[in-house]
């Protein structure tokens, strides 16, 4: 591996300039984001000088996060490859090799893959300990480890915030999607590079402001930082708000980067009706955050702006509702954003371990792109409660609509497992796992979506675990198929059939144990968003608790195994899984720029049998590399 | 086409084996209130109704697919000692099945909302227009933070509290209640106009809906059971919508009680002048 970036490195770097040592990337992140929030704070209270007030104030502390993240982006690299090459120096290239080009802006994007996989599971693990300790309060009915409602509210909101920008829309999208969507492409690299390698650093800058947002005082509002609540809140919302806005430019500028790059970088050859399915998912999620992300990027700074000045905008003076409906625009879009990456997952997955061709491939395709359509009008069924009568009948039936195109996911995954000859290996037990926890999901949201019935459901912990089976049984599942299914690809290594089984199995039950249990307690009514409750739910709670707890260590036994694989595991032969897409038309890891020479592909990726055309002509290997 | 057969024939057992056990959780209790406990209003028996129908519906569709993945697991794998060749059967399109799959699940989707959804709002919308006639009991409810107040304009109540001086609800029994519902904080020195979102929720009752600063929203409903927080802990006012610190604590006891104990209650209070 070192070998392959130190060539490449004498292909980038210009002699001319001496080589100095640098501190480290991060550390040099660090003190300019400091030095950036003190000068832009020091510059507020100049310009809005009073001897009462204190040096940092609500609006110091909104101008010092903007001086503290370009200071950040700046220190992080951006100061050697995008300022100074714009003022005419020549950029010096990217020095560091091994580990060390990890922790800096990076332009390979298979590193900014990297990056985004790590950064996912590091807040996969932050966010899901803080879920433990929700679940390790909930074991009573009086305070416990949480002695105010506020703390655990604002764990709450820690909780779903880091879940859903950082892990549920990251992974799959800026991880998976940055190092493979090329690659299946045959593609030698992403069209904006360098605004993707920029782009990766603003997540653990996003993390680290939502999570420390509490020491500016408690937020309760929960994910969606609604107004008016959040107006009476602490001004840790204001850095909820900030954080989640470095989250959301963070995905948008993967999916501008992806959707370019999908479009005009394609090898000859890769047509419409060839293109694999994993790329038409990550193309129709990539169309939904350009359209989305604005939307509620502009909400959240409307908020912000409405919280510092008081503009009255979302409260019983203006419009108190106005808020929420901008969430949920957003709201729902982003649940498919979500979703269907795992929903094209599947059916990547499973022609290869069935060695069976595709069913019905045009309505699996049909499928993710009607999903992406409908998805914009389904989002005020999140508002049942408080919506006019005559919208109810409209968005209800919307919302039973989107199940059609979701079940095509279904019927190509079905059509193609029939008859077929299963290799039951980890990655595709995974898939069929996640089959079955989306299938509850998507059945309890028939329930959700009845109006009648949701005037019940609504806000109780039916809810709650409606939408974590969709999301970590559909997501989560799925990308944990697709990281064993791609670790021969990321490494050349691979995984103990045993452990994968046996960690699959162990996060699979503990899962089910863990949320079924969620639509009892909230049809028992339990209601979202309480620390403490009445005594009568005590039991139903411990036991989920319990449940809960084996289920995070589960997904510890998953990282460890996948980790050591990484590093340690045994090494296979390339293609391991005798794959058709292009991925596996190179070496594993595959080098700086993907492909020697270009592919050329001449028939569609998911045909077996007798007869089939193979898909892929002047395929060069780079030869395997030790 | 032996597993075909063999497929259809498990998938119709199971599934009746399934509408049979979904059944009996059903009428494992009154108004079909079985795993659906809200059932002891009006609105609560319609809710409970769509979510029994909707039940029957997933029944089948949750054995094809879950049997489809079990079946294929257990017939389709390739065992251990064989070799993975590619599999003999290649189908790429059957127009047969993506025909009936695409024309059933867009009628499974008609079938729902048109029933239980377009009909139980129907009757939702219906039990909303009350006449004078029906000799609506009105209880005006403020949400703030964090706390529900309830007072009953026809008896001069202003502010039903029990003997703890904690704020209660009586209602009196099968007799239709318009709960007129405002969030605003009376007792707030100058900000009295602003709260936030609550919401009225009455587990029992099977129904719940946001009070919104700067509206006036009402819900109307009639009590079929003479229960009580004590008796029956889901049936309790509580706050369904995240209004803050106080959230968890935003509520209140419940008792629905005959038409003869509710005019004592009334008078008692409205001479205890709180």
């Amino acid at each position: 591996m070192a070998q392959r970036a130190s060539s490449v490195e004498v292909k980038t770097s210009t002699p001319v300039a001496p080589d100095r040592r640098m501190m480290p990337p991060v550390l040099r992140a660090l003190l300019f984001a400091a030095i950036g929030f003190v000068v832009l704070d020091a510059l507020v209270v100049l310009l809005d000088y009073s001897p009462q007030s204190p040096y940092i104030s609500q609006t110091g502390a909104v101008a010092g996060w903007f001086g503290a993240l370009v200071g950040w982006l700046l220190g992080i690299g951006g100061y050697e490859h995008i300022i100074k090459p714009m003022l005419g120096y020549d950029d010096p290239g990217y020095k560091q090799v091994g580990w060390r080009r990890f922790f800096q802006l990076a332009d390979d994007h298979k590193v900014i893959g990297v990056q985004y996989l790590v950064f996912s599971t590091g807040t996969f693990l932050i966010a899901g300990l803080v879920a433990m300790a929700m679940r390790f309060q909930l074991m009573s009915w009086q305070p416990t480890i949480f002695q105010y409602p506020q703390s655990y509210l604002n764990a709450v909101g820690i909780h779903g915030t880091l879940m859903m920008f950082t892990v549920a829309t990251v992974a799959m999208f800026g991880g998976l999607g940055n190092y493979m969507v090329p690659l299946m492409i045959g593609a030698k690299e992403t069209v904006f590079s360098k605004a993707s390698g920029i782009g990766v650093w603003l997540v653990p800058a996003g993390v680290l402001t939502v999570a420390f947002s509490p020491l500016l005082g408690a937020w309760t509002t929960g994910w969606r930082g609604y107004e008016p609540l959040a107006a009476s809140d602490g001004v840790g919302m204001l850095y909820y708000y900030l954080g989640v806005f470095a989250l959301t430019t963070s995905s948008l500028i993967v999916a501008l980067n992806l959707v370019t790059t999908i479009l005009f970088k394609r090898t000859k050859g890769l047509t419409w009706n060839r293109l694999p399915l994993f790329v038409w998912g990550i193309l129709t999620v990539s169309l939904l955050t350009v359209i989305w992300f604005p939307e509620i990027q502009t909400t959240f700074l409307l908020a912000l702006t409405d919280k510092m000045a008081l503009l009255n905008m979302f409260n019983g003076l203006g419009h108190a509702l106005g808020f929420s409906e901008f969430f949920w625009l957003f709201g729902h879009p982003e649940v498919y954003i979500v979703v269907v990456p795992a929903l094209a997952m599947w059916n990547e997955i499973i022609p290869v371990m069935t060695r069976k061709s595709l069913f019905a491939r045009p309505m699996a395709v049909l499928g993710l792109v009607f999903v992406m359509m409908l998805s914009g009008m389904v989002w005020a069924h999140h508002m049942f409660t408080n919506m006019r009568y005559s919208e109810m009948l409209p968005f209800s039936f919307f919302t039973e609509m989107i199940s059609i195109p979701t079940g095509f996911a279904y019927l190509a995954a079905i059509g193609t497992i029939w008859n077929s000859r299963m290799r039951l290996t980890t990655p595709m037990l995974l898939v069929l796992m996640s089959m079955f926890n989306f299938l509850i999901g998507g059945l309890t949201g028939l329930f959700v979506a009845d109006v009648p019935a949701n005037l019940q459901l609504h806000n109780t912990f039916f809810v709650v675990g409606h939408f974590h089976f969709t999301i970590i049984g559909g997501m989560v599942f799925s990308w944990m198929a697709a990281m064993y299914y791609w670790l021969p690809k990321f490494s050349g290594r691979t995984y103990n059939e045993f452990w994968g089984k046996f960690g699959a199995i162990w996060v699979f039950v503990a899962f089910n144990a863990t949320f079924l249990n969620f639509f009892v307690l909230g049809l028992h009514g339990m209601n979202r968003w309480v620390s403490v409750y009445p005594k009568y739910l005590q039991p139903e709670n411990f036991w989920t608790s319990i449940a809960a707890f084996f289920l995070g260590a589960g997904f510890g036994i998953n990282l460890i195994h996948i980790v050591w694989a990484w590093v340690k595991g045994p090494k296979v032969q390339e293609n391991p899984w005798q794959a058709k897409t292009l991925e596996w038309q190179t070496s594993s890891p595959p080098p700086r720029y993907n492909f020697e020479e270009l592919p050329v592909v001449v028939a569609g990726f998911y045909n077996y049998g007798e007869g089939a055309p193979e898909p892929v002509i002047v395929a060069k290997q780079v030869g395997t590399q030790a | 086409m032996a597993n075909m057969v063999l497929f259809g024939v498990l998938w119709v057992v199971i599934s009746l084996l399934g509408e049979w056990g979904v059944t009996a959780w059903i009428n494992s209790a009154p108004n079909g209130a079985g795993p659906y406990f809200g059932t002891a209003s009006n609105l609560g028996v319609i809710g409970a109704g769509a979510f029994d129908f909707l039940l029957w519906v997933a029944v089948p569709i949750f054995v094809f697919v879950v049997l489809m993945l079990v079946f294929s697991m257990i017939r389709f794998r390739v065992k251990k000692g064989e070799t993975a060749n590619e599999a003999k059967n290649q189908t790429r399109v059957n127009k047969t099945f993506i025909g009936i799959w695409v024309v059933a699940s867009i009628l499974v989707n008609i079938l729902i909302w048109l029933h239980p959804n377009a009909s139980g709002l129907e009757q939702v919308f219906a039990a909303q227009k009350i006449t004078a006639k029906e000799h609506p009991l009105i209880v005006d409810v403020t949400a703030r933070q964090w706390e529900w107040i309830f007072s009953y304009p026809q008896y001069g109540i202003s502010q039903a509290v029990n003997s703890q001086g904690n704020d209660v609800l009586y209602l009196p029994v099968n007799r239709p209640v318009k709960f007129v519902l405002q969030s605003f904080d009376p007792f707030h020195t100058y900000d009295y106009q602003i709260d936030v979102i609550h919401s009225f929720w009455i587990p029992g009752f099977g129904v719940k809906q946001d009070v919104v600063p700067g509206e006036t929203r009402t819900l109307v409903l009639t009590p079929t059971q003479i229960t009580s927080t004590e008796k029956n802990p889901m049936v309790r006012v509580q706050c369904a919508e995240d209004c803050g610190p106080g959230h968890p604590y935003m509520e209140a006891n419940v008792h629905v009680v005959s038409a003869s104990a509710f005019a004592q209650w009334a008078k008692a209070q409205a001479a205890g002048g709180s």
